[in-house]
């Protein structure tokens, strides 16, 4: 299996928890960013290094509403992050079945 | 998106496939654990208010001839059960839905909604039924099948709501509507065992068939 290739922007521990984790949600729902950093057990600077790589690539949206002690940060996986996740998922397989079968 | 792995790893700090799929698996198994609600417990919950709450009615009238419906004792520690069960139930939900914003959060509250709003409006029904000269019997058998006709309604309706239909919830409302019926039909003494038992168990029995039928 030479052709299949994993997306590099997935490929990374955290940005992979991160994406599983959104993707765990129906589609259109958000999580906290508070809840998703319990979740993913990252500080709160790394947490935003991963998710501005992802927005950057249009897999993730964040959004902040309201101000002071009630902002509250969102994120969601977008249509194309979720995509993006199937084919990772597929390639990955693919390497593991062609990797067992070797 | 110019940069690639392929079957050697490349970049990715070194995360080899075997790697990557450990950590998607562990995410996954946590997300779900932690955002799904634990649905066992609400079934458990509302199986044992119901098997106590009707079982309890239908020991206080099964003596009466003819049926003036259930003592007040009942009655209230009915209204008791349902309070703690809803109070179990909302805190299952928060700790699930905790953080979690967006179209199933609307869900949510138009599924409260309708469960309010129909037991009000079919309680506000009977009272006007009971004014206009409504028999203690009707009156019996309307309180008895009330709880559970809306109950089903809401769970049939609320089914269709999620992507793919929620075939337990959509399996437990017409289960609660047939045991509405079936017990409507007995009369109002032994309506409140089958509600009791049939209903209850129902709900109760869920428990494990539910997360069967998800996996199925």
């Amino acid at each position: 299996m030479t052709g299949a290739v994993l997306d590099p922007v997935i490929h990374v521990p955290a940005r992979l928890q991160i994406m599983v984790t959104l993707a765990a949600l129906p589609a259109d729902d958000d999580l906290s960013f508070t809840r998703l950093q319990e979740l993913i057990e990252l500080t709160p600077g790394n947490l935003i290094t991963h998710l501005r790589k992802l927005a950057d690539t249009g897999y993730v949206t964040t959004q902040k509403n309201g101000s002071g002690v009630s902002a509250r940060t969102s994120v969601a996986l977008t249509h194309a992050g979720r995509a993006a996740l199937e084919r990772y998922t597929t390639v990955l397989r693919q390497l593991l079945d062609s990797a067992s079968g070797s | 998106m110019n940069e690639t792995i392929g079957a050697a790893g490349g970049s990715g700090g070194g995360l080899d496939p075997r790697g990557a799929a450990a950590i998607m698996t562990q995410a996954c198994e946590r997300a779900r654990r932690e955002l799904r609600v634990r649905r066992p417990v609400v079934f458990v919950t509302w199986g044992v208010v119901v098997l106590a709450g009707y079982g309890a009615m239908w020991l206080s009238v099964r003596s009466q001839h003819p049926v003036t419906g259930p003592a007040w004792e009942t009655l209230l520690l009915a209204f008791l059960l349902i309070l703690a069960a809803a109070g179990i139930t909302a805190n299952v939900v928060d700790q699930a839905a905790e953080g979690v914003g967006g179209r199933s959060q609307v869900q949510r509250g138009i599924f409260c909604l309708a469960l309010v709003a129909g037991f009000a409006a079919l309680e506000i029904v009977k009272q006007a039924l009971w004014q206009a000269g409504l028999s203690h019997q009707l009156a019996a058998l309307l309180g008895e099948a009330i709880p559970m006709l809306v109950a089903g309604l809401v769970l049939l309706a609320s089914s269709a709501m999620t992507a793919p239909p929620d075939w337990p919830r959509l399996a437990l409302g017409l289960w609660l509507l047939a045991v509405t019926a079936g017990g409507t039909w007995a009369g109002p003494v032994t309506g409140l065992a089958i509600a009791a038992l049939a209903g209850g168990g129902g709900i109760a029995a869920m428990a494990v068939i539910e997360p069967r039928l998800r996996r199925s």
